[in-house]
């Protein structure tokens, strides 16, 4: 059985049938109950260390005064108050932050699946001249560090007159996802064989019609990703938020807003620490509902050499 | 709290942005559609079309501070020549490689940190992201559970991860000391010794990066059909050799391109050593974040722009070389 | 999944375009101030600025972006906001966009602006940005504007380059000083000798006599002075690290930690505002930031004293003042400039500097109201006053920074035991002029 039968397998399966299953758990059906309670056991460990972090910050968003350290190793502290919550919630712009951040995020995420999906189309079905040095130029863009582009981008913004506007933001979001959104995507429609759509176009429908009807179903996993990447290089953003909004206190977004919260020698860690719970929380809720897609996503493109 | 003048006001900026980005597209398409298929009639037309919205965005966004940073890498821009600066040449790049680059450390120790950094945080991930994958690829009662806490890491954003961790590193209130003396180890002064302070940027990131490890390889350990290890039963391999015979070669694939993306990304990587360097050494100072200090904290203009050029130069270098061996130029043709 | 996301989308981006056909297209440049709810402060109540400030002569309307290093978290923010408020209510035609920045975002972001020709129109900062701001040409003088002799002298030397003055103070300050819990230490001391003894009595367990940022040499630089240090030469740019005095500073915080034994291993700021809060502190040495924020924490318990005298040289340590300044951009005029010259007399004003007092318990840069009985018969007030008296202003140039730089690695290396005081002296100072050649 070669790779390429594998992975016409799997793609064709795609979206369609969930791939058996049989073949997947072979490892863990004959272990002895010993083997069974120490790998429960290590798991247990490794969760410990990766959610007890996490676990801190809450209990500095529930610990009276303003304390970022304490003596006191408890997770729920001793007088555990909501009261940063609530300072955070009612008395912080928090919410505007957050719808702010919501707003701008979806229409990157929107414009970027879009863009990423034509181009990445283009790339895998033409060989135009001049394709090999596009996609080896997307790649360096990710090897720019962002701190260098901050002044240009800014002097350019200004030019534009996109500053203190979400404008010149959701478009530099979308662009900075665009590379590796097209990568990935491209890599997916590679594994799909081209038979499916010339069929189709034998049957009357034009390229684009191809494109949309029959490509696009069967993607849904990488789009997903795309998706899924393009959400949180805008959602997590603070160097370019800051450089392009950082004026206009109604239009910040949550990294600049919790920014706010902090000073150089008076931060509200309470606050911050509130803040940042709230923050992560829906972040972690889309995570789980789409890791799903994640794991099936990533390696259905890939499993072809 | 939110009013609705604020949801009104944040709507009509995203309807704006959404309106400037159709509006310049179809402009933009339409001058395409016209000269390329209408008048040159060129048989990639419908291809150039549909990746000119996303060349034009980066080339507005890339290029243009590309060369406007070209440009201020040859001059003596800093704060004394912050409006008349005079182009120097290459002087900056010289400067780079001979003068320490921010107070006593020079370029090639940076690199060497830098390197020794990456390679650090690149083996831990691959290891134990492929340890937990490998725990968590067989069948048993809460795979779900665990599956939603190892991913913990990941999903927190970033930088409120680091700052936490900072805390967890403070000598006498963070856990990490605590738990240390509790085992009976003395504890460590992470934030102000170089090597603890460098170990301590190292364990913080690898706890950031394991769960995406995690998630790809277990993907790919699914994806290998488990009629290839009964074969390999049937010819006595014992586990080990399952590993290595059949599982790695089968997700090397997968396993390629994810090593060699996530040793760009923690060569880049800004937010860890950064904010847990809270005292400024400059022992555990990498290649960006030196650069980031003397463009922002020493008015270096000039010369950090000469300095991310180099930093740039670097990873290109060694993208060129992960192209050849993943081959991802091919397309659908191939 | 993505037959159910077409229709969903496409009903988004309808809402989305209605709304925006709807709201008023926003201009880029002139997008005027919406009403955004103001959230109350409960913490802290600003007391209404009742001056009437002097008439203006700028009949047309005028916008004055101005941006303060002034947070929310000890009510700063609030009370620029209600000054910006109440001058806007007697001078209509002026509107005020108060942005609050970080110190550092501040600065990086004033030359980034300026840089690309869009800067704030006034500054509402620290002293020691007086420096980089200088030197790159991006702020104008105030000597013609401004009566400067009405304010205190320490305070306005403190932005004077190249004889010209940069900035308007608001008020001084800034400076550290010896604070204690009335429970632990009931009397504050009168030498270090008698610092050292009584933070010994109380060192036992996870109580320490004594704590402070035991990272940033702002809290080196009072022993300095008590020493009879100073980091410049007389010419004001030229670095002296590698002196006598420095090594005996080295020697003494070193001591204090490892002989005497009153220190915390480690501490950083957050570490030593913990211990003192958390009444595991004895004596703190913190700013006078930090003063409203121990009161709430500890009432009556807080005692506010001088750094006491070093008992080897009988001088009294000098902490660095600094103060909060407004600084204005190089190129505004025009109405603009008119109607920031107002509201800097507006806010410097005699009943506007005694609310500041009043409401941030921050001491005044206006020579009359630090005279006033608010702050004579307030006993924190008037300590901290008084060790004002005792500073030394922080020199603003630019070669500071790399004063600043050169010590600080050093000075945590001898509080780590890592290298001796002479030592590290001898490292700061070829790392302080290797610093100020870049700066050429």
């Amino acid at each position: 059985m070669s790779q390429t039968d594998l992975s016409i397998n799997t793609a064709a399966t795609a979206g369609q049938v969930k791939p058996r299953r049989h073949s997947f758990f072979y490892a863990g059906r004959r272990d002895s109950p010993f083997k069974r309670l120490l790998i429960h056991a290590a798991l247990w460990i490794a969760c410990l260390i990766a959610v007890y972090p996490v676990l801190r910050i809450l209990s500095v968003s529930l610990r009276p005064g303003n304390r970022l350290l304490s003596t006191d190793l408890a997770i729920i502290p001793a007088n555990a108050t909501l009261e940063s919550y609530r300072i955070v919630l009612f008395e912080k712009p928090f919410l505007t932050w957050i719808w702010n951040s919501l707003s701008i995020t979806v229409a990157t995420a929107l414009i970027g699946v879009i863009l990423a999906a034509t181009s990445a189309y283009a790339v895998s079905r033409h060989r135009f001249p001049g394709r090999s040095p596009m996609l080896v130029f997307l790649l360096t863009t990710q090897m720019i560090p962002s701190s260098m582009l901050i002044i240009p981008l800014y002097i350019l913004a200004v030019q534009l007159n996109l500053v203190a506007t979400y404008r010149g933001l959701v478009i530099a979001y979308a662009v900075t996802a665009v590379p590796f959104s097209i990568w990935i995507l491209k890599g997916y429609y590679d594994t799909i064989p081209i038979d499916l759509e010339e069929a189709a176009r034998i049957d009357g429908c034009s390229e684009i019609e191809a494109f949309l009807r029959i490509l696009m179903p069967l993607s849904t996993p990488a789009l997903a990703i795309v998706f899924l990447f393009n959400f949180t290089t805008a959602w997590n953003d603070y160097l370019l938020a800051r450089v392009i909004l950082g004026s206009k206190e109604e239009l910040l977004t949550w990294p600049l807003g919790l920014q706010r919260l902090q000073a150089q020698f008076l931060t509200q860690w309470g606050q911050f620490s509130a803040a940042s719970i709230m923050v992560a929380i829906p972040v972690m809720l889309l995570f789980l509902y789409t890791s799903k897609y994640l794991i099936s996503g990533l390696t259905l493109g890939s499993v072809k050499g | 709290m939110i009013t609705s003048e604020v949801i009104t006001k944040s709507l009509s900026e995203v309807g704006t942005t959404v309106l400037f980005v159709l509006v310049g597209t179809i402009l933009l398409e339409a001058v395409l559609y016209l000269i390329l298929m209408r008048w040159l009639k060129y048989k990639y037309a419908l291809a150039f079309m549909l990746i000119a919205p996303a060349v034009v965005g980066l080339i507005a966004l890339v290029v243009y501070p590309l060369v406007w940073e070209f440009n201020l890498s040859l001059t003596n821009m800093s704060l004394r020549r912050f409006k008349n600066p005079s182009y120097i040449g290459f002087g900056n790049y010289i400067d780079v490689f001979t003068e320490p680059v921010l107070k006593q450390v020079g370029f090639f120790q940076l690199f060497g940190q830098t390197i020794a950094w990456t390679a650090i945080n690149v083996f831990f991930h691959v290891t134990f992201g492929m340890i937990l994958a490998l725990l968590l690829n067989r069948e048993m009662r809460g795979r779900g559970i665990y599956r939603m806490f190892l991913i913990v890491p990941w999903a927190v954003p970033q930088v409120i991860a680091v700052l936490a961790w900072r805390g967890e590193f403070h000598y006498e209130l963070g856990f990490v000391n605590i738990v240390l003396q509790k085992i009976g180890i003395a504890p460590v002064q992470w934030l102000s010794e170089p090597v603890a302070n460098f170990a301590a940027m190292c364990i913080t990131n690898i706890w950031l990066g394991i769960p995406f490890m995690m998630v790809v390889l277990l993907g790919a350990l699914q994806s290998i059909s488990g009629e290839y290890y009964e074969a390999a039963e049937i010819d006595g391999a014992n586990s080990w050799q399952k590993f290595w015979q059949v599982t790695m070669p089968l997700i090397r694939p997968v396993l390629t391109p994810v090593v060699i993306l996530g040793t760009v990304w923690t060569f880049n990587n800004f937010n860890v050593p950064f904010f847990i360097n809270q005292n400024e050494l400059e022992t555990s100072d990498i290649l960006v974040t030196a650069l980031f200090r003397a463009a922002f904290q020493y008015n270096q203009y000039g010369f950090s722009a000469a300095f991310a050029f180099i930093n740039f130069g670097v990873l290109l270098a060694y993208s060129l070389i992960y192209l050849r061996l993943f081959g991802g130029l091919k397309g659908a043709y191939e | 999944m993505s037959k159910k996301w077409m229709p969903l989308v496409s009903i988004l981006l309808i809402a989305v375009f209605v709304l925006a056909a709807c709201a008023p297209a926003a201009t880029p440049t002139e997008v005027p101030p919406t009403a955004v709810a103001q959230p109350t402060e409960q913490v802290v109540q600003p007391t209404e600025a009742r001056t009437t400030p002097p008439p203006t002569q700028a009949p047309e309307a005028v916008k004055i972006v101005l941006w303060t290093k002034e947070g929310e978290a000890d009510g700063g923010l609030q009370f620029v906001q209600s000054l910006a408020d109440a001058y806007t209510k007697a001078n209509p035609t002026v509107t005020f966009e108060v942005v609050n920045k970080d110190v550092e975002t501040l600065r990086e972001d004033f030359q980034t602006t300026s840089l690309a020709g869009n800067p704030p129109d006034l500054l509402w900062t620290v002293s020691d940005h007086a420096g980089p701001f200088t030197t790159a040409d991006l702020i104008q003088p105030v000597d013609d504007m401004v009566d400067l002799t009405k304010f205190v002298e320490s305070a306005v030397a403190a932005v004077q380059l190249n004889g010209k003055t940069w900035g308007v103070p608001i008020s001084n300050g800034n400076h550290l000083m010896l604070l204690y819990n009335k429970d632990l230490v009931p009397n504050a001391p009168k030498d270090t000798d008698e610092m050292i003894q009584m933070a010994k009595a109380i060192t036992k367990g996870d109580t320490y006599g004594l704590v402070f940022n035991q990272t940033e040499p702002f809290w080196l630089v009072p022993w300095l002075g008590g020493f009879g240090g100073k980091v410049f030469a007389a010419d004001g740019v030229t670095p002296t690290l590698d002196t006598p005095e420095m090594v005996a500073t080295l020697q003494f915080l070193h001591d204090l930690k490892y002989t005497e034994k009153i220190l915390p291993k480690e501490s950083d700021y957050n570490g030593a505002d913990t211990l003192f809060k958390e009444g595991k502190a004895g004596m703190i040495i913190n700013g006078d930031w930090s003063l409203a924020d121990y009161q709430k924490t500890l009432g009556d318990k807080l005692g506010v004293a001088p750094l006491p005298v070093v008992k080897a040289t009988g001088k009294y340590p000098a902490p660095y003042t600094s103060g909060v300044f407004f600084m204005i951009p190089k190129n505004l005029a025009g109405a603009k400039l008119d109607a920031v010259k107002s509201f800097i007399d507006f806010v410097t004003s005699e009943e506007n500097q005694l609310n500041m007092v009043k409401t941030l318990k921050r001491l005044p840069a206006l020579k009359t109201a630090l005279q006033n009985e608010l702050i004579t018969k307030d006993p924190i007030l008037a300590g901290s006053a008084l060790q004002m008296t005792y500073g030394t202003p922080m020199p603003t140039v630019i070669e500071m920074r790399c004063n600043w730089d050169a010590m600080k690695p050093e000075m945590q290396a001898v509080l780590a035991n890592q290298k001796t005081p002479e030592a590290a002296a001898k490292a700061m100072q070829p790392a302080a002029e290797a610093c100020i050649k870049k700066l050429q």
